[in-house]
């Protein structure tokens, strides 16, 4: 690897190489059955130079890759944007336990394989009627970053992912629950029972008409409102103007029972690990502390701009990563996003959380949250998996419905947060954890 | 791309195969009204498939002498589950598919195609009230080898260009956003003089900001062939990719051929061999080669896109509609060109039929879990006694895929196909998805405002 920062230097200023090896092998089964046993090993390769203040980038699958360096020249002579300073940054002490779990990366196939079997064997014993679907992956991660500032450094990290599904006697997905981080999953009965018993609920369809209802959204569902926090917090859109957060820095936005951080360092986290993909340390980021707007996400090459433009101390967050919204391979330059996104406040039992709601919804699925103006906090999602709430008790599964808003008003009007955490989604990839949260009200279209 | 090397380590027990690919994407990109961004990511790799036990075992790898060990690692995998699962009546194909482009878009400088895309984004950034743009220009270009141990050896070469805008309003504390795309296809030229088209679009834009916003509830609607396009996609085509049927019997007897889902006047078809449009093929990624495929016809079901083991599994026809994003990924079932074949009304017809309604247009984005759906749209106009009046902003649609097919009353006479591909499933994001379609009209669609 640094030979290759060395030719580069032959014909650029200043060099960064970014390695990324991946194992992973993921088993899915359905209605009790294997579907596929998959692995992999990849290798993924990205140069940035920067010559005469231009910069330029070239991704590659092979580090002997003979066009890599000649790439990012074509690159960098078509490029209009800063360039990149790379340096040798500071990165603060780093427990590689933070990131790694033993046992994960000593994972076989067969275990895997068992860990799949044995979890849908549970649920055929507490429910034989219920048809079900699981599916697990585990990923070790080796992550090298050089640069010719003298920054060389490398981290690994563990993953697994486990997902638990139900299928409707239509054939139909019912309802599911994930587990997902560094480390292996505890899964305990009550998180069977719970998932049977969304499932059942669906044998009660209940319908909505146009009305305001208090909403519960699961953990596992605030990754839809999530997009939207993170995309008004993402420094890019504040600097180009389209988060409405610019100027609001110590304003009460949100309610003060909410708390929100982007947690890099948070244990066998989703995404932990001692720095970015620029080498910047990561850490744990307020974004809201009771409610008030406290800090952006950003990248190093933002700082001068926050400073110049909004006239706004903002230092680099930790948080550019080379993907994308709907890719996690390299296909770009590093742009804002989470490490571990954590929603947290006062805590209320889930149970006592739920039995508060006279007549209400809870929310556990949606879709559509890759659409309408996310930076702006808008939202208007159909509600997959929701249940209405009487009395205090899930009495059944709410059919053809929707829910819209605004987060900048919605977040105001959280009544309380639940404890248990459950990982969140962005469409694809997870972004971080959550509890439950009751908001006080939501316009529901229904019927 | 060693073909010999990979033909000989190609496992002779069961069924296996190869691909190799060769993945290289050019981007360019600008915000506003400047250009700051643009490069060219070149990757290679494979991914091998064994079926010698109770399922597919799989392994992708990006070092070419990895190959022996790739194999090594999917029929250990495919081992360990219990059973021994045949794939029947293989077709056998040694072909080797290039593109000849009308115009090559490789063949223009990276210079030129800045200008191009720096002139649109000047008109755009010419209109006061548009306040922020995010273009992007792509040219992604695969060479692909398949093969597999009963013979067949198939070499195609993929093409596909295009340019898409983001682009935001804003006025005070409201801010809009539309979309525009152009090309999709192999062909450069497709991406020339379309001013008038970025004109329409930046008006449009700056126009929803004194459009009313929707109030949720229940409409009749009529969709544009854009936002008809995305419904049947993400309505239908998903439920249609039958890898979703093994094995599950329930939703197997729901899709049962010959099931009335629509009216008598509704078909639909998915046509990779269609030339000029996002998903547009010869072969897909396990060799088979793609088939025009009716999935609804007289309202009836009459087919579904299979891959090669979808198609065994249940006694019908491989129709060639395996892919994968790139070698990183398994290929699975997807659609081509999905599209709603022409009916015999007119547009105006369809908005003279409704006394109160909406007529959406432009697509943005939809999502499904099988047998509902959402996608959202850029606006619409409303429809009061027959006649547009004015335009409505912020909405998304929802339905139950068989109460909304049944609630199709008019189809349009004229198809038309979008210019942007794009399809997210199982992780992967394809851009070579068509989708087109005629102008519908359907009754009471549920849709979502504040």
């Amino acid at each position: 690897m640094k030979k290759i920062i060395e030719n580069a230097l032959l014909v650029a200023d200043s060099a960064e190489l970014y390695v990324r090896e991946v194992t992973s092998t993921s088993v899915s089964m359905r209605l009790g059955e294997i579907k596929e046993v998959a692995g992999e090993k990849k290798l993924e390769v990205a140069l940035r130079l920067v010559k005469d203040g231009n910069m330029g980038v070239a991704v590659a699958t092979q580090l002997e890759d003979p066009t890599l360096i000649e790439r990012a020249l074509v690159s960098l002579k078509h490029q209009k944007s800063p360039a990149e300073c790379f340096e040798n940054r500071e990165l603060s002490d780093y427990d590689t336990a933070l990131g790694v779990d033993q046992a994960v990366k000593e994972m076989t196939t067969d275990q895997l394989v068992a860990l799949v079997d044995q979890t849908s064997k549970r649920l055929k014993v507490m429910a034989p009627d219920v048809s079900t679907g699981v599916y697990a992956s585990k990923t070790f991660k080796r992550v090298w970053l050089l640069n010719s500032a003298g920054f060389d450094s490398a981290f690994n990290q563990t993953h697994l992912a486990l997902g638990i599904s139900t299928i409707t006697p239509q054939g139909f997905h019912g309802a599911g629950k994930e587990f997902a981080g560094g480390g292996m999953p505890v899964v305990l009965d009550r998180h069977l029972q719970e998932l049977i018993t969304l499932h059942r609920l669906g044998e009660k369809p209940v319908s909505l008409g146009n009305e305001k209802l208090p909403v519960i959204f699961a953990g596992r569902a605030m990754g839809s409102l999530m997009m939207r926090v993170l995309g008004g917090v993402h420094g890019g859109n504040v600097l180009k103007g389209v988060s409405p957060l610019a100027g609001k820095l110590g304003e009460q936005l949100f309610s003060d029972k909410l708390t929100i951080v982007d947690d890099g360092r948070f244990k066998l986290g989703i995404n932990t690990r001692p720095f970015d993909d620029e080498g910047q340390a990561i850490q744990s980021t307020c974004l809201y502390e009771a409610g008030v707007l406290k800090c952006y996400l950003s990248s190093p090459a933002q700082e001068k701009k926050f400073l110049d433009q909004l006239n706004v101390v903002q230092r680099p967050t930790g948080n550019s990563f080379k993907r994308a919204l709907f890719s996690q391979e390299i296909e770009d330059a590093p742009s804002i996003f989470e490490t571990n996104l954590r929603v947290m406040g006062p805590l209320t039992d889930d149970d006592a959380l739920i039995a508060s709601v006279s007549r209400g919804l809870l929310i556990t699925g949606v879709m559509g949250a890759h659409t309408g103006n996310i930076n702006g906090g808008e939202f208007s999602l159909n509600i997959s998996s929701g249940y209405l709430i009487e009395n205090g008790q899930l009495v059944g599964k709410v059919q053809g419905s929707m829910i819209a808003g605004n987060i900048y008003q919605f977040f105001k009007e959280v009544e309380a947060i639940g404890t248990e955490v459950e990982p969140m989604r962005s469409i694809f990839y997870h972004m971080g954890y959550s509890p439950m949260v009751l908001f006080k009200s939501a316009s529901i279209v229904g019927k | 791309m060693n073909k010999e090397r990979f033909k000989a380590a190609l496992p002779k027990e069961g069924f296996c195969d190869l691909r190799y690919q060769v993945f290289e994407l050019t981007t360019i990109k600008g915000t506003k009204a400047e250009i700051d961004a643009a490069q060219v990511v070149r990757k290679c790799g494979g991914n091998v498939r064994a079926l010698v036990g109770g399922a597919f075992g799989t392994y992708c790898f990006t070092d070419e002498n990895d190959v022996d060990n790739a194999f090594s690692e999917a029929l250990l995998a495919s081992r360990l589950v219990s059973g021994n699962k045949a794939l029947q009546a293989l077709e056998v194909n040694v072909d080797y598919v290039r593109v000849s482009p009308k115009v090559d878009p490789r063949q223009i400088s990276i210079e030129d195609k800045k200008a191009l895309l720096q002139s649109y984004m000047d008109i755009f950034m010419s209109y006061d009230e548009i306040v922020n743009l995010e273009t992007e220009y792509y040219e992604q270009f695969t060479d692909t080898l398949v093969l597999n141990n009963k013979g067949t050896e198939v070499r195609q070469e993929e093409l596909i260009c295009g340019i898409s805008f983001r682009i935001t309003s804003k006025r005070g504390a409201l801010t809009q956003i539309t979309r525009l795309s152009f090309g999709g296809s192999e062909d450069y030229e497709l991406l020339s003089h379309q001013e008038e088209a970025v004109h329409d679009k930046a008006k449009q834009t700056v126009a929803l900001l004194d459009a009313e916003p929707v109030k949720g509830g229940n409409y009749d609607v009529v969709l544009d062939s854009d936002v008809s396009g995305l419904f049947i996609h993400e309505a239908f085509g998903h439920l249609s990719e039958s890898d979703s049927l093994i094995g599950n019997a329930a939703l197997a007897k729901t899709m049962t051929l010959g099931t009335t889902f629509a009216v008598d006047t509704f078909n639909v078809y998915d046509d990779p061999t269609l030339a000029g449009f996002p998903g547009s093929y010869t072969y897909d990624h396990e060799g088979t080669k793609a088939k025009r495929t009716p999935l609804i016809e007289k309202g009836k079901l009459a087919g579904r896109l299979h891959a090669l083991e979808s198609a065994s599994l249940m006694g019908e026809v491989a129709t060639g509609h395996a892919r994968a994003k790139n070698f990183g990924f398994t290929p699975i079932v997807r659609m081509g060109n999905i599209y709603i074949d022409k009916g015999t009304h007119t547009l105006e017809e369809m908005i003279a039929s409704i006394d109160s309604g909406l007529y959406l247009f432009g697509s943005a984005g939809g999502q499904t879990t099988g047998d509902t759906f959402t996608f959202a749209v850029q606006g619409a106009y409303k429809i009061e006694g027959g006649k547009l009046t004015g335009m409505v902003r912020d909405l998304a649609l929802t339905g139950h895929l068989f109460s909304t097919l049944k609630n199709i009353e008019m189809i349009g006479d004229s198809v038309s196909f979008s210019k942007a591909g794009g399809c997210g499933k199982g992780g992967q994001i394809l851009i070579q998805s068509g989708k087109g379609s005629a102008p519908i009209k359907i009754r009471q669609m549920g849709i979502g405002g504040q």
